[in-house]
């Protein structure tokens, strides 16, 4: 089996998503080999997961005030804030019978490829399930999965850099006041690569791309046309919608 | 009357349920940070517990919420059918 890996691209929240449903949609009638993409979010984003209230996650004014953009995902999971700077996203797309049945363990296997890139840049991590990655005991990774039409789409963040004070604005965070005991406690639990290493973003991405890649037949490649097409119009009248925003 | 309640359940998710009842539930919405594959499986639940008296038993959510799942050969993670039985049956209080 052949992969292609899509290599580093930025996209708005809509596009990226979108991009992700298409390439399932193309993988799934085989017009497309299972596909690795990496990809930055710009403008930045909140993202939330296919089962949470926008209203209730996410601090709609202040992402107005700061330009921030707002998705619901097509995955489940909590509320995640892409910050350009701050980290790298990837997507997995591929037959679901490409990985066990079992979604636990093909998470493993997939963060298992994130586990290796951290390892080759000198930093100790470890897969906790359901779908997280540590350092040191804190996150710096979380993944989210979906398999619909016999398709597994796995994407998740790899952190780079932390904002918190921006995160916590524009995430309802059990609707506290933002303090700084709460940031303090957030810095005690989540981490990012700048902190274990003195690598680049770049760096970063590379690492990434050679574990992903490592045992298997690939080239790199682009979107087709016709996937950016559909991702264009599943941007416009889905994931912009406001029957898609507000769905729970 | 509507009535909110929001846990995190012991398999580590937070869950959400808004729901709108007097003698009945009349309306049910399950949100949360949760996996459900496949996905469309809560639709189907939150219509199950329609009709369902307010003093319905944390036994009969389980087992409609088992029903469900079995028929969809769907996977629950991060919440189950006991926890999210539970959540329920606290907003209904």
């Amino acid at each position: 089996m052949k992969w292609r890996v899509i290599g580093l691209e930025t996209h708005d929240a809509y596009f990226n998503m979108a991009l992700d449903e298409a390439i399932s949609e193309s993988v799934r009638v085989g017009s497309s080999p299972p596909t690795i993409r990496f990809y930055n979010w710009e403008p930045n984003a909140v993202s939330i997961g296919y089962f949470q209230g926008i209203r209730d996650e996410v601090n709609l004014e202040v992402c107005r005030e700061l330009g921030v953009d707002c998705i619901r995902r097509w995955t489940g999971g909590g509320a995640v804030y892409h910050d350009f700077d701050g980290e790298i996203t990837y997507s997995v797309i591929a037959p679901a019978g490409t990985f066990p049945k079992n979604i636990i363990e093909s998470y493993g296997i997939i963060c298992g490829w994130l586990v290796k890139g951290l390892e080759s840049l000198g930093i100790e991590a470890e897969f906790r399930p359901v779908n997280d990655i540590l350092v040191k005991g804190k996150k710096i990774s979380g993944s989210a999965q979906t398999r619909r039409g016999g398709i597994l789409l796995q994407h998740g963040t790899l952190l780079y850099g932390l904002d918190l004070k921006t995160m916590f604005s524009v995430l309802n965070v059990s609707r506290q006041k933002i303090t700084d005991k709460m940031i303090k406690s957030a810095e005690e639990r989540v981490t990012c690569i700048s902190e274990h290493s003195d690598a680049s973003k770049e760096e970063v991405y590379e690492a990434l791309v050679n574990a992903f890649t490592e045992g298997k037949d690939y080239e790199f490649g682009a979107s087709s046309i016709d996937e950016n097409k559909r991702a264009r119009e599943l941007s416009q009248e889905k994931y912009r919608s406001d029957e898609w925003m507000y769905l729970r | 009357m509507i009535a909110y309640s929001s846990q995190k359940v012991k398999e580590g998710k937070i869950v959400k349920v808004e729901a709108q009842f007097d003698n009945v539930i009349t309306k049910l919405k399950i949100s949360g940070d949760f996996f459900l594959h496949p996905e469309e499986v809560l639709d189907d639940i939150e219509k199950t517990m329609l009709d369902l008296k307010r003093d319905v038993s944390f036994e009969t959510l389980v087992l409609k919420i088992q029903n469900i799942i079995k028929n969809y050969d769907a996977q629950m993670i991060g919440i189950s059918p006991e926890s999210l039985a539970l959540v329920i049956r606290e907003t209904l209080k």
